[in-house]
């Protein structure tokens, strides 16, 4: 009788383990990653913060509306992996900043003297390397220095030369600021401040660092919403332009831009005339405060704007 | 794409990051078990004597249950993210997600310890006329120490082992440089990543080494490792 | 370089709720309003995330466990190298991984699946080891072969402990899963990694991610639990 029934349950083990088993094998399997298809496909890269989420959400719904093939990797990086990823060939597109592009990535101590200049001098730069810069966006998204209004009245800061008044403070930023002629090489530089630490800020957020009290300063962007209306924030002049000139331009390799032909071109170009300093900050706003995701936000936005 | 020239360029790299910034990877190190150790005080404060009182009572059983699956199923990184909202950015939160992630293997491990002493044993003690504390001090806790070092173990390597992902709520350590690819390039994030994994090693051993050493001869067994009770990190 | 043209239509995106941009403890409005883009897809990657590797740590782990049955020399050595496996914090392997596979999916789950091995590997052994002596004596004595010991004694006898492995396996791989959002986009983890990035950290994302890592942990820890109920009702105790 028992060794009826231990049979028995031996053989149901089995057969429901090597069920269960092929089951979720075939799953996963359908649900595998996909081969790279044959044929040229944008693979749209983004690097690690909101607004290129919704730049990428942007360009690659708009592209896949006109019928291309678009691969997307969100999240990469900063400006330093992104652009391993473009070199390496994993990528093939990302939205980027004009002024990032000569002084970082090719580490130009200024940018061009105005922003079209600064976009014509990126757009050769990338070129001798196999890179076409698309058009500008109408919108610049600058990296700017902010303190808490509380920090402002204390030492009565104004402009970013002011934080010599400081004495030693701690100054955060996303990692690569710190070797940044558009950021923290700029600031200390050009305004002669000697007595700041560098506080690299990975994973939370800079306004969240000033609210504690960690840092005295950061390094933001110019669109954040937090430093929208009423905002807790001041954010410190700065008229020698250290951070250049930041209107995004896509980068795509040549050779991609030249097989995909003028569609591929004007499509993204007429996303990009689109997007205005109103624009691109109601949509940070959607994303960061209503918290909407970003790719719903991109869709309305085209929809709305007959590029999708 | 496998083990070609770049990528023994890139753990070379790795190895020189190592040599030339020593001074950072102490700094770092230092900072973790400073974190790692407070994490584990609270842990060996609270955790422990509740389960070694629960099982010498022979009660609770439910509570130890619950802690082993909720040590188990609770992801770091949830725990960690969860304490920040609460508590901030910092020390203290990290301290404390910590803290929690530890007590569920040394609740587990000190209740099932004492818990599972030979009744024999105790009754014997009991019958000569030991009060409970004295059983518990003589007969119980002597007996349970393998099982509870396993869980001091366990929940310390936890930690330490942990503590890298702390440093995306500012917990410092050398997750502060794993976290931070783009200042410390690859070549960094592997240099301290290979540190992180020689810190828990040498945690792992060392305390292997102590419990080896403190496990009364009588009662001490061939193998002291035992099997992995729950692993996440 | 444009825009002498007409500005743009910029639509209204739907305002978050007071709860969501007064930042409340959770918002049950957001949780409706995103399951469908946010926190339903990743709950599915994370489900193939550790299905995957489940079942490919189990298709390895299995017949090492078989053949260390039958040698026993591979024990020793496989027990102190998962003992020291487990002591190398997942970020630290995935990261050093990455140079060899980059950062694909396969990174992430050859670290998953090698967690898994070293958990399912002892367990299934130990199943198949528990087998009392005298039982597997009277089975040879009845004329059995060593094949029909293992399928009719050895194994049924192993469900328990195989079930055992695989509860841990399950719960400790979804923990880990959450991890993998650092190098890749993908898990629950990856909304809690950008919530933690806003400027304020948004707590309903966090909160509602985090609540199902754990009820994925949870519920299937719960199914095998089942499983082995349906399997072998007569082991019904062992905290495993």
């Amino acid at each position: 009788m028992i060794r009826k029934h231990r049979s028995r349950a031996a053989k149901a083990a089995f057969a429901i383990s090597l069920g269960v088993a092929i089951v979720i094998g075939l799953f996963a399997a359908v649900f595998a990653r996909p081969a790279q298809s044959a044929g040229t496909k944008v693979v749209i890269g983004t690097k690690n913060f909101p607004e290129e989420f919704i730049l990428g959400q942007l360009y690659k719904q708009a592209l896949e509306a006109k019928g291309f093939s678009v691969g997307y990797k969100e999240n990469i990086g900063s400006t330093e992996l992104i652009q391993t990823s473009l070199t390496s060939g994993k990528i093939n597109f990302y939205p980027e900043y004009t002024g990032v592009i000569v002084q970082d990535v090719f580490h130009h101590t200024s940018s061009g003297k105005t922003a079209h200049a600064t976009w014509l001098l990126a757009k050769k730069l990338e070129a001798a390397k196999g890179y076409t810069v698309l058009n500008a966006t109408p919108f610049f998204d600058t990296d700017v220095v902010a303190v808490t209004n509380a920090t402002a009245k204390k030492y009565g800061l104004k402009s970013i030369a002011d934080l010599k008044k400081v004495g030693s403070f701690k100054f955060g930023g996303f990692p690569e600021c710190k070797t940044r002629n558009t950021c923290f090489i700029g600031y200390t530089k050009q305004y002669g401040i000697t007595k700041a630490t560098f506080t690299p800020l990975a994973g939370i957020s800079a306004y969240a660092a000033l609210d504690a009290g960690n840092i005295l300063a950061a390094d933001v962007f110019s669109t954040d919403p937090p430093l929208g209306k009423g905002s807790k924030y001041t954010v410190l002049a700065d008229p020698k332009h250290v951070t250049g000139f930041q209107n995004v331009a896509p980068i795509v390799k040549a050779s991609v831009a030249t097989s995909l032909g003028s569609k591929f071109t004007s499509t993204v170009n007429a996303v990009s005339a689109k997007l205005t300093q109103n624009a691109i900050v109601a949509m940070n706003k959607a994303v960061i405060v209503d918290k909407q995701s970003a790719a719903k936000v991109a869709s309305a936005f085209l929809k709305a704007n007959g590029l999708k | 794409m496998l083990a070609d020239t770049a990528t023994m360029h890139t753990f070379v790299d790795a190895a020189r990051f190592i040599g030339n910034h020593t001074g950072l990877l102490a700094t770092k190190t230092l900072e973790q078990l400073a974190l790692s150790g407070a994490a584990l005080g609270i842990a060996l404060a609270i955790a422990l004597p509740l389960g070694v009182v629960l099982g010498h009572f022979h009660r609770g059983s439910t509570i130890a249950i619950a802690a082993s699956i909720v040590g188990r199923g609770l992801p770091s990184l949830v725990l960690i993210a969860a304490f920040l909202t609460v508590l901030g950015i910092g020390f203290v939160n990290n301290m404390v997600a910590l803290a929690v992630l530890g007590s569920g293997p040394l609740l587990t491990n000190s209740y099932d310890g004492v818990e599972r002493v030979d009744r024999d044993a105790v009754e014997a003690a009991r019958g000569m006329g030991m009060t409970g504390w004295q059983v518990l001090r003589s007969v119980e806790l002597p007996l349970a120490i393998p099982l509870i070092f396993t869980g001091i173990r366990v929940a310390a390597v936890t930690i330490v082992a942990t503590a890298p992902i702390a440093a995306i709520a500012g917990g410092g350590g050398l997750g502060d440089i794993i976290v931070n690819q783009a200042s410390y390039r690859l070549s960094g994030v592997l240099g301290a990543s290979i540190c992180v994994m020689l810190l828990s090693a040498l945690v792992f051993a060392g305390l292997a080494g102590v419990q080896i050493a403190m496990t009364p001869r009588g009662v001490r067994r061939t193998s002291v490792i035992g099997e992995p009770q729950r692993r996440e990190l | 370089m444009s825009v002498i043209a007409a500005g743009p239509v910029i639509p209204t995106f739907g305002k978050g709720s007071s709860c969501v941009t007064g930042d409340h403890t959770f918002c049950w409005d957001w949780v409706r309003a995103h399951w469908g883009d946010t926190l339903g897809p990743a709950l599915w990657q994370h489900v193939e995330l550790t299905a995957i590797a489940v079942v490919i740590g189990f298709a390895i782990a299995f017949p090492l466990a078989l053949l260390a049955h039958r040698y026993r020399r591979l024990e020793q050595p496989f027990g102190i190298f998962s003992a020291l496996l487990y002591t190398v914090p997942s970020l630290a392997l995935f990261q050093l991984l990455v140079p060899f596979t980059g950062l694909t999916w396969t990174t992430v789950e050859i670290a998953l699946v090698s967690y898994t091995l070293v958990i399912l590997f002892p367990n299934i052994v130990q199943g198949l080891e528990s087998a009392p002596d005298d039982v597997i004596e009277a089975a040879r004595g009845m004329g059995l072969t060593r094949l029909q010991v293992l399928t009719r004694v050895e194994l049924p006898l192993a469900v328990p402990a195989i079930i055992g492995g695989l509860r841990i396996a399950v719960v400790s791989t979804v923990a880990i899963a959450t991890i993998a959002a650092f190098l890749l986009p993908t898990g629950l983890g990856y909304p809690i990694f950008l919530a933690l990035k806003e400027p304020t950290p948004f707590k309903t994302e966090i909160y509602s991610a985090g609540a199902l890592a754990v009820a994925l942990a949870i519920g299937c820890d719960g199914l095998l639990v089942v499983l082995r109920r349906v399997l072998v009702p007569w082991a019904s105790k062992g905290l495993a």
